[in-house]
């Protein structure tokens, strides 16, 4: 069955992050250094052709971008300065949009005001729950200090409230994450009516899901440098923080001082100096601009990094404030932490950067599953 | 015939000869042959002191036949003939064998391999007995030249002869100079025009007091040789005049291959399938419109169009892969928005500036689609109304491996470039050969590339094989070179070994000059018997071993000489101790 070439293309293309999508000739030697290329799963080359070629389905239905971590071989070797690492960089982004079918995702890959001001409003949103709406139900700002001398968060942050908004924002972020990762597998497994993967292969393959998330072996395999290291940091930071926060904040946001050998504060300080190591090599990085993956920095990148950053910070100024029985401090860095977190979580999650950290490993996944297709 | 007094020299050619050849023996074995005076061996008997070697025994032991033992004599014969002449012998008493190219180089058994040595250097001195002194020839050379063919190779080498002071006669079949140069709008690499390039050149041969020029004729024979040719041509106001000519250059360049054959790319059958010439036109004329004219959204540009294809020619045209490209620049200059495919088998950039004229290219927002010639041509076909274009190329895209479907609006094929219908008739008028691919066949790929196995015959641009305008202009300027220098010498030198006929053995049968490739015999119906012109003789030995009456003498090839040769081979039955 033969394909229209859609030339159009490439313009949508140039918007996530392709520059000189022609410069390639095609040799291969990018394929051939590629760590992580492999039978079967060839690239960057053939996807390179693919992108010039306007061919979107065909790009929508490859896993291989995601299996690519960015170590930058083939743009090193390219003879023809195509930089093919920052080309499947730009695939992934392109392939997020694609998976999206609420179209934000694309609305924000390709416009840097829609995404500023999404931000924006949810940051405003947040500020105005906390300033008008939770006052109103009378959870509000208190001077009053706790008996060891602790700011009392829980009065203008109630526990049951903030909970259940967190968990909210989780099943919404969940839902639209999984329906888009149920997408990516459609595009790339299901679509495919002449080869089939049995429901076992299904099962058996799933713990490569967490495997793969926790560790990170590819990674590992295209990395020279340890970046591994600083990202496995960020990464776990990450998700305990995440867990922490969405499942045992009760646990978490305490307003006894606890002593500092406390699971909870140890918790805490591990998450906080894992998120801080991965952003610190990760801005070094991008600043500094000698390794071949942090050169070529999309909007995207950079907003992510900074909200980031100010989550943590301020998720710090927190702890201390409040343990240092600092009222209208504690209070105003809360209101900022949540007036950049729930952004972050809302916009960068399932739509933007972030969204990675599920695509990742469930590509490992899909790409499991392709190896054990069967003819139908 | 005095008594034959040989010197016999065997050279060691440093290891290359006497590693596996005992050329002591040979040497001392041939000595004891009749009639040879002295033979010696030496390390490099080409160097210096080894041609010495053979003057002074010449001088000294009144020799009067050499024979030099040593490696082919398509390298070094010539170097001994004149070493011989410089000692006081004719240069054709001199005989070589080869002992190198011929033995040590291709055997491994070093007594074998010394034995014939032997037989060879034995049947030498055999030969060289019967050998005749023969006297150098030369002919005067008239300095007019015809040029055959105004494109820009022909004007080049015309307005090159004419500049130094020389007649020139131009003949072009067209009614007008330029050749295809002047249908182009741009030139590749450096996108310059095409006119500005074409047209001086054209007004200058128009006006040059030294050039007559001839448009709308072609030249249907040419008689003569070397240094006198002769020819008629018709002219409007003066009838047939008669025009003497010392040399002849050939530029009659190529002709764009008619890809109606091509039943994949329907040209003839959609208008808006045109030939690169046509497009060229097109862009000249400043209008790139489709047939409906209206202005094209998807253009593509198909390369290897009847070129490096079995079916239709297999050599490269060598132009349109950079041409494809300059339409690349043309199209983007007046429709910014268009999509262009580049639809191509290999992209071939070989010269000087095509390489990053390539690199350029790939910035102006085009695709490339690669095909594979050995598999499958691109099909184009009829859109359909909800199709949004004109034509739909299908192809197999080689670098996806996907089938895909090319929308177009306007299809430019990249023909070949073949050799003119007529071409024969000017291969007979002049006297040249033609290689497969229908391209004039130079005297030596590399080493003499314009001139011709026929003395004073010249080819030059295109007609020559594929080329773009600077090579043509290069080989047009060398070619003048070439004949300037025969006709400030006055005179050229003409092959010595040639054929003659023996008359009173000659019966008529005339095989001889069916046989011969250089047309260099008639029949004298008077004297009933075969002629050779020996100017026009190449002494390629053909009329005499076809001669059913052995009527033809072959110089240095007798048949005296020859059994003399392959007597000696066979008198030693030398088996080495
Ligand atoms: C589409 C296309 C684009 C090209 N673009 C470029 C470019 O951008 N840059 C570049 O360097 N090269 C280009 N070339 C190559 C260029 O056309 C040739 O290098 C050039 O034409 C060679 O010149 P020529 O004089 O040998 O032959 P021609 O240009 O073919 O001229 C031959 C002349 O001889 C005449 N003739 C033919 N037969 C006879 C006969 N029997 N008797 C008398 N006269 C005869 C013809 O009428 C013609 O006038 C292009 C070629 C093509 C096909
Ligand atoms: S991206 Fe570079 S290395 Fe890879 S095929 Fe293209 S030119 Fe070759
Ligand atoms: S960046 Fe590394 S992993 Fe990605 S395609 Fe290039 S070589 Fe392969
Ligand atoms: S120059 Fe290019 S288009 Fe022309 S025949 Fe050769 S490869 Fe084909
Ligand atoms: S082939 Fe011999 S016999 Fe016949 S015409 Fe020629 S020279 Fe005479
Ligand atoms: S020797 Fe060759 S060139 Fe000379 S007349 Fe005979 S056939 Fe012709």
């Amino acid at each position: 069955m033969s394909v229209r070439l859609n030339p159009d293309l490439r313009n949508e293309l140039v918007q996530y992050g392709i520059g000189d999508w022609n410069a390639c000739y095609h040799c291969g030697t990018c394929t051939a250094m590629c760590p992580l290329s492999e039978e079967g799963f060839l690239f960057p080359r053939k996807k390179i052709r693919l992108m010039q070629m306007g061919l979107g389905d065909q790009l929508e239905a490859s896993v291989e971008p995601w299996l690519c971590y960015y170590c930058g071989d083939c743009t090193t070797t390219c003879p023809r300065d195509a930089n093919p690492g920052e080309l499947m960089m730009s695939l992934r982004r392109f392939m997020t949009s694609r998976y999206d079918w609420t179209g934000l995702s694309k609305k924000f890959y390709t416009s840097e005001v829609w995404e500023l001001a999404w931000i924006i409003f949810f940051a405003i949103l947040v500020v105005l729950s906390f300033v008008i709406v939770l006052p109103s139900f009378g959870f509000h700002y208190t001077s009053e200090l706790t008996a060891d001398g602790g700011v009392k968060v829980n009065s203008f942050a109630p526990i049951r409230i903030i909970e259940t908004f967190d968990w909210a924002m989780a099943i919404i972020v969940a839902t639209l994450l999984m329906s888009n990762i149920l997408r990516m597998y459609y595009a790339i497994i299901w679509k495919h009516t002449n080869t089939k993967v049995s429901l076992w292969v299904h099962i058996r393959e799933l713990w490569l899901l967490i495997y793969n998330f926790m560790v990170q072996p590819k990674f590992s395999k295209c990395d020279s440098k340890g970046y591994w290291v600083s990202h496995w940091f960020l990464m776990s930071g990450y998700t305990i923080m995440f867990i922490v926060i969405v499942v045992f904040l009760p646990w978490f946001q305490t307003e006894e001082i606890l002593p500092v050998y406390d699971p909870q504060r140890l918790l805490g300080y591990y998450a906080t100096f894992g998120l801080l190591f991965g952003l610190f090599i990760a801005i070094v990085g991008r600043v500094k601009k000698k390794e071949v993956k942090f050169q070529f920095s999309h909007i995207s990148d950079w907003l992510f990094l900074a909200m980031l950053t100010l989550t943590v910070i301020t998720g710090i100024l927190i702890h201390i404030f409040r343990i240092n029985g600092m009222p209208m401090a504690t209070y105003i860095s809360y209101i900022a932490h949540m007036a950049i977190l729930v952004p972050m979580i809302l916009i960068e999650v399932p739509f933007s950067k972030w969204s990675h950290l599920a695509y990742r490993p469930f590509a490992v996944y899909i790409a499991q599953l392709k190896k054990n297709a069967v003819p139908r | 015939m005095e008594e034959p007094r040989i010197g016999v020299y065997v050279c060691w050619c440093g290891t290359n000869i006497a590693k596996m050849v005992d050329v002591e023996q040979v040497a001392d074995e041939v000595s004891k042959l009749p009639h040879v005076t002295i033979s010696k061996t030496y390390k490099y008997m080409c160097s210096d002191p080894g041609q010495e070697l053979i003057i002074k025994d010449i001088r000294g032991h009144k020799l009067n036949r050499v024979v030099v033992a040593a490696c082919s004599p398509r390298i070094h014969e010539l170097t001994f003939r004149k070493a011989v002449e410089k000692a006081g012998i004719n240069p054709y008493l001199f005989e070589m064998a080869n002992i190198r190219e011929q033995n040590s180089w291709v055997h491994t058994d070093r007594t074998e391999a010394t034995s014939k040595a032997l037989d060879l250097v034995v049947a030498a001195i055999r030969r060289v007995q019967y050998h005749e002194p023969l006297q150098k020839r030369s002919v005067n050379v008239d300095p007019a030249t015809l040029v055959l063919g105004g494109g820009i190779a022909g004007m080049a080498a015309a307005l090159e002869i004419a500049n130094a002071g020389k007649q020139v006669y131009l003949v072009e079949k067209t009614d007008r100079l330029g050749g295809q140069v002047a249908k182009f709008d741009l030139t590749f690499p450096y996108l310059s025009s095409a006119r500005q390039l074409i047209q001086p050149f054209i007004q200058r041969t128009e006006n040059h007091p030294n050039i007559d020029l001839f448009l709308n004729t072609e030249i249907k024979e040419v008689t003569g040789y070397i240094g006198n040719f002769k020819s008629k041509v018709e002219t409007a106001e003066n009838g047939t005049i008669e025009l003497n000519f010392g040399n002849i250059i050939v530029a009659v360049g190529l002709k764009p291959f008619n890809p109606t054959v091509i039943s994949e790319y329907g040209y003839g059958q959609f208008p808006d399938v045109i030939t690169s010439l046509e497009f060229e036109e097109m862009l000249s004329n400043g209008h790139l419109l489709t047939k409906y004219g209206k202005e094209p959204r998807n253009i593509a540009i198909i390369h290897c169009v009847g070129s490096r294809n079995k079916k239709y020619h297999e050599y490269c045209s060598r132009v349109c892969c950079m041409a494809a490209l300059k339409f690349v620049h043309e199209i983007r200059a007046c429709l910014s928005s268009a999509n262009i495919f580049e639809i191509y088998a290999d992209m071939r950039a070989y010269g000087k500036g095509h390489e990053e004229f390539y690199a350029l290219t790939t910035h102006k927002q085009i695709i490339f689609l690669m095909y594979d010639q050995q598999e499958s041509l691109p099909v184009i076909r009829q859109a359909n109304r909800n199709d949004n274009c004109n034509m739909i190329i299908e192809m197999d895209e080689k670098l996806s491996g996907e089938s895909i479907e090319v929308p177009v609006d306007m299809v430019v094929l990249m023909v070949n470039m073949e050799a003119h219908e007529n071409v024969k008739e000017v291969v007979r008028a002049v006297g040249v050969s033609l290689c497969g691919n229908q391209f004039f066949i130079e005297k030596h790929p590399k080493l003499d590339p314009v001139a011709t196995t026929t003395g004073g015959v010249f080819i030059v641009g295109s007609c020559q094989g594929p080329k773009d305008i600077p090579d043509s202009v290069a080989q047009a300027r060398a070619a003048a070179a070439r004949i300037l220098a025969s006709i400030a010498q006055g005179s050229v030198a003409v092959e010595v070994t040639t054929a003659s006929v023996i008359e009173h053995l000659c019966c008529g049968c005339q095989t001889c000059i069916r046989v011969c490739p250089y047309d260099a015999i008639s029949y004298n119906e008077e004297k009933q018997a075969s002629e050779i012109n020996e100017v026009l003789c190449k002494g390629c030995g053909t009329c005499g071993s076809a001669c059913p009456a052995g009527a033809i003498l072959s110089k240095h090839f007798t048949d005296t000489q020859i059994l003399a040769e392959i007597t000696g081979i066979m008198s030693m039955s030398y088996k080495g101790a």
